[in-house]
């Protein structure tokens, strides 16, 4: 074999392997998901699953610093989880971030929880003023809407709405759930950025 | 001309007889889509029906020629010259297809433009005002208004004080104005089993009816790539229902609305969105 031959030959197999190993990272890759606990009690003889979020102004690391989002108990953007089909899923979310309003006014309501309501800090809530969202957890194909309460523009540094409320997951699938608030500041009319990625205001549920 | 020749255009004539005969009978028999859940469905399938069953035959006829092309006119090599037969100068198969075309084409653009006309205003601008308003008679058009936002459809009712729901449900037989408008982008209402598909456009208010003429739950689905979910901007929990049954189920939305009537924005054709300039 000549020179030339197998300089091509051993070329090809590294362009081979290259290609190879950023494909295979590329399928290989999940996002981070956010942890979903069991907790010891059942409801109608549904177990109870915990997911707990912080939705914040700025990220503050990774590739977006500035954007907002929800994030997971380690601090990451996240918005995937997996629930059990049927269980009773009660989301927690340590709202921290201020309010930008909605542009539909309607997902001011909660609706499609148990009960079709949420509580906010304890106290139960129905509906808010649709200008104090800061964002909404909505996952439309379940008509599960809840929308969360912004913190007061003067309220101190650390400052949080504690929004609780429970659903009860469907048959196994994949559920999108998203924020109807425009709340991607900076971008055109609030709805570019963050809203149109997964993992920052948008994300999936899956019930196994 | 010669036997064989004259075996040849018979065989062709059967073939494409046949073929054509007995599409057509399937295709006058069986289902159109978008079939018949709706007035204009109905109209959009017999348009369908009729525009089929014309072009089927001359389908037939090409597929039947391209066939009698490739293998009806093999000559093996041990039967020689044979002369095909010269179509230049035969003028009668010539007037037979320029006729025939002409006819087709122009009774179709006839028909085409009589069904166009004939049919009921279609997508255009409300020349109605919006106001929460009961009908002055039962054969008053419902109004419905979609609402698209990214990434969800929700529909308000003035009719019954402006409640607005995440579920169409509309009863049947009666004539449905649907005003569709947009919250952000470009999207577009489309409920394929009524036979409608309307843009949804910011600050626009696209207008048409339609009156459901069968039971039954149905899928409406964003047909403007609109972002992220665009391609789950569906729902398949549209319903056309009895009066009776719709009476009853936007009672309890209205129930179900009551914590956020007070806050939702007074009944329009259009909204601004308020802010106006989001976090720009
Ligand atoms: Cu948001
Ligand atoms: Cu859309």
């Amino acid at each position: 074999m000549g020179l030339r031959a197998s300089i091509a030959a051993v070329s090809i197999v590294i362009a081979g392997v290259v290609v190879g190993f950023f494909v295979t990272q590329y399928m290989g890759h999940t996002p981070p998901t956010v942890t979903v606990s069991t907790s010891a009690n059942t409801v109608e003889g549904r177990p109870v699953v915990d997911v707990t979020f912080t939705t914040v102004a700025a990220v503050g690391s990774g590739l977006h610093p500035n954007w907002v989002a929800y994030l997971n108990s380690d601090g990451n953007p996240s918005t995937y989880f997996h629930v059990p089909a049927g269980s009773v899923v009660r989301i927690t979310i340590d709202q921290q971030d201020g309010a930008s309003g909605l542009r539909n006014p309607y997902f001011g309501l909660v609706r499609g929880t148990v009960g079709n309501e949420m509580t906010v800090n304890h106290k139960v809530m129905t509906s808010i003023n649709p200008d104090d969202a800061a964002h909404t957890f909505t996952i439309p194909d379940l008509g599960v809407s809840v929308p969360l309460l912004g913190v007061a523009d003067n309220a101190p540094a650390g400052a949080q709405n504690v929004v609780q409320f429970e659903f009860i997951a469907p048959p196994q699938g994949t559920y999108r759930w998203q924020c109807f608030v425009p709340c991607a500041a900076g971008t055109l009319y609030g709805n570019g950025g963050p809203m149109q990625t997964l993992g920052y205001m948008a994300g999936e549920m899956t019930v196994s | 001309m010669t036997e064989r020749r004259r075996r040849y255009i018979r065989m062709y004539a059967l073939v494409w007889f046949v073929l054509a005969v007995a599409g057509d009978i399937g295709l006058a028999l069986g289902p159109t889509p978008p079939f018949q859940a709706s007035d204009l469905a109905s109209s959009q399938s017999t348009v369908i029906k009729i525009l089929a069953v014309i072009a089927w035959p001359v389908f037939s006829a090409v597929v039947a020629t391209i066939a009698f092309t490739l293998f009806g006119n093999r000559v093996a090599p041990h039967e020689g010259d044979i002369d095909p037969g010269k179509l230049r100068g035969d003028s009668r198969p010539q007037i037979a297809w320029i006729s025939a075309s002409i006819v087709i084409v122009l009774s179709l653009a006839v028909y085409g433009t009589v069904a166009l006309a004939s049919d009921q205003p279609g997508a255009g601008i409300s020349t109605t005002s919006a106001s929460l308003r009961q009908p002055a008679s039962p054969s008053d058009p419902l109004e419905v208004q979609v609402i698209a936002q990214q990434w969800w459809f929700t529909y308000r009712y003035p009719t019954y004080g402006g409640v607005e729901t995440p579920q169409l449900v509309i009863p049947v037989g009666q004539k449905i104005q649907f005003h569709v408008t947009s919250l952000d982008v470009v999207h577009s209402f489309w409920f394929y089993a009524l036979g409608v598909k309307a843009d949804a456009v910011p600050l626009n208010d696209n207008v048409f009816t339609v009156t459901p003429t069968q039971t039954g739950t149905y899928r409406v689905q964003c047909s403007e790539l609109c972002g992220l979910w665009h391609g789950n901007m569906n729902a398949d929990d549209a319903m056309v229902v009895s009066s009776s049954d719709f009476a009853a189920w936007i009672q309890q939305q209205q129930a179900m609305d009551a914590p956020i009537l007070k806050y939702l924005p007074a009944y329009s054709h259009t909204y601004e969105p308020n802010p106006p300039a989001y976090g720009t």
